[in-house]
């Protein structure tokens, strides 16, 4: 069992390392690539910036509270997309028959669909990421980091990352089944990155519930955030819940990883 | 001739129509981004009751009007023209006894139209319903905007027109493609309403074209820019229109001439 997963892991690690070097041969495309994603991200979050021209705060959080939550979600997100670029596509992999071979393999159906690709160019969000992260730093001098709050975060990314990952492989579940349908989980993935790129206190409970209980986004980023700055969690939540986060993370792939595997055993192939 | 392009622009709405599918996953899209907007503004003006004149009423009809007419004119990334490029195809496309560029004018047109009614008054209706928006304006700034529209229709096909032609020039142009998607997003009030920002970045704003996208229209109807203001600045992003279609008919001389087709 274990040698089997230290096989899988080295392989993963071995496809990956071919994606990259493929992409790193043309450099001027992929340095034009990674420019203009990081353009196209720091657009956003100058946007988000912009409203606070016009209003101090937004329910008691200032611009650089802001700033800090959207950059950890941007970070977030970011590492999940260019990890997961291959079960984003699934899509195509679907209806160009590639998954009847990726079955007829004797390795991993996982390994291969998230080794499948693997995006340098994304880098641009995560790039975005950082610097915003800076922003949020020099927007709030008072700031005091301590160990907890660093392990908070670095956790909180993990898990967040992870969570966007297993989003992505339910949208790639759906296309077991058709693959017009695939909007939709965009709608999820990401209209979660956009919502929780603001505090969640503007939204009813529901939808705080939501991505809090149902889809565990908020352990990402949202629970860290209030935690490294202070403020009280939803729903009274103790602050030492935001050290779970590995846990709502795991159970939310883990299901996420069992519907996909019973999508994996109903697959029919097109058959043409 | 007038016919041809039409007949053009007819086909291009009738084959939109199809894809039923995909038209109700990208309503439900920007249904759910509009409502996330809201959401933030009604946050917002927590703290203040008055942002430039906009209530938090007006602001939320704003947004609403912007997200309904965002697929009408600018579209988020729109690379249609850039693929023919790169494939080849638009040799069959600049062959035809038309002007290339009505050609594609014409064709966008039709879609402009059916993304106006498939899309932007379903967008409208949703929101309406959501946050209580009820009907904005009066019969005067409806038709101010009727005036608009084409104006906005045409510059936003303008530019995108542009920024697909790149392809005779770069291989790989889809990168590009998506950042020249953006820069109006943010210029023409869809990541935040321009009249939330402060005035000099607003008079920057209103000499740029993507003004004539979707704020202007939006301004209209809302009865927030009228008489000679109006009139002033339609008159400006008519002046870009006549700019960008110059370039852009120029730009397709210019890239026509050098043409290459891989035989095959």
């Amino acid at each position: 069992m274990f040698n089997s997963f230290a096989h899988d892991l080295s392989l993963y690690g071995r496809l990956i390392l071919m994606q990259i070097r493929a992409q790193a041969q043309y450099k001027l495309n992929l340095t034009l690539d990674i420019f203009c994603s990081f353009t196209v991200t720091v657009l956003e979050f100058i946007a988000m910036l912009l409203f606070f021209i016009a209003f101090p705060n937004v329910l008691g959080w200032n611009i650089g509270e802001v700033a800090l939550l959207t950059s950890i979600i941007s970070l977030c997100f970011g590492l999940a997309e260019m990890a997961g670029a291959g079960v984003e596509n699934f899509a195509e992999t679907i209806s160009h028959g590639e998954f009847d071979r990726v079955l007829l393999r004797p390795v991993n159906v996982v390994i291969q669909v998230i080794g499948s690709d693997f995006r340098l160019r994304r880098m641009g969000r995560i790039l975005q990421g950082l610097l915003g992260f800076g922003v949020a730093l020099y927007l709030l001098p008072g700031l005091q980091w301590t160990i907890g709050k660093f392990l908070a975060l670095a956790l909180g990314i993990a898990s967040g990352m992870l969570i966007f990952i297993a989003i992505l492989f339910l949208g790639a579940t759906i296309c077991f089944w058709t693959i017009e349908a695939t909007e939709l989980i965009n709608s999820l993935y990401y209209g979660a990155r956009t919502m929780l790129g603001y505090p969640m206190t503007i939204y009813n409970r529901g939808l705080q519930g939501l991505f809090l209980f149902v889809v565990p986004v908020a352990f990402g980023s949202y629970l860290p955030t209030c935690y490294i700055l202070g403020k009280t969690l939803p729903f009274d939540l103790p602050q030492g819940v935001v050290f779970a986060s590995p846990f709502a993370a795991c159970a939310f792939a883990l299901i996420a990883g069992l519907i996909w595997s019973f999508g994996v055993r109903h697959y029919q192939s097109s058959g043409s | 001739m007038f016919h041809f392009y039409l007949a053009v622009a007819r086909t291009t709405f009738r084959r939109q129509v199809i894809y039923r599918w995909a038209n109700l996953a990208g309503l439900i899209t920007n249904i759910f981004f509009g409502s996330i907007f809201s959401y933030v503004i009604i946050a917002l003006y927590h703290v203040r009751p008055l942002v430039s004149g906009y209530s938090v009423l007006d602001t939320l009809r704003y947004t609403w009007l912007i997200q309904s007419m965002i697929m009408v004119v600018t579209q988020f990334s729109w690379v249609e023209l850039m693929l023919t490029i790169r494939t080849g195809d638009v040799v069959s496309d600049l062959s035809k006894p038309c002007d290339f560029c009505w050609y594609w004018f014409s064709r966008e047109l039709g879609r402009a139209l059916y993304f106006l009614v498939y899309r932007g008054i379903p967008t409208y209706i949703a929101g309406a319903l959501i946050f209580g928006l009820g009907i904005p304006g009066s019969w005067r700034s409806w038709l101010a905007w009727g005036l608009v529209l084409p104006l906005s229709v045409l510059l936003g096909i303008a530019y995108r027109f542009l920024y697909n032609i790149a392809a005779f020039w770069l291989i790989e142009a889809r990168s590009l493609t998506t950042l020249a998607g953006v820069i109006p997003l943010l210029f023409s009030g869809s990541y935040i309403p321009i009249p939330l920002l402060p005035l000099w970045l607003r008079s920057l704003i209103n000499w740029l074209p993507f003004n004539g996208f979707l704020n202007l229209p939006v301004q209209a109807v809302l009865g927030k820019l009228t008489g000679e203001m109006l009139w002033f600045e339609s008159g400006i992003q008519l002046g870009w229109l006549v700019i960008l279609v110059c370039l852009a008919r120029t730009l397709t001389r210019a890239a026509t001439g050098r043409v290459v087709v891989q035989g095959g």
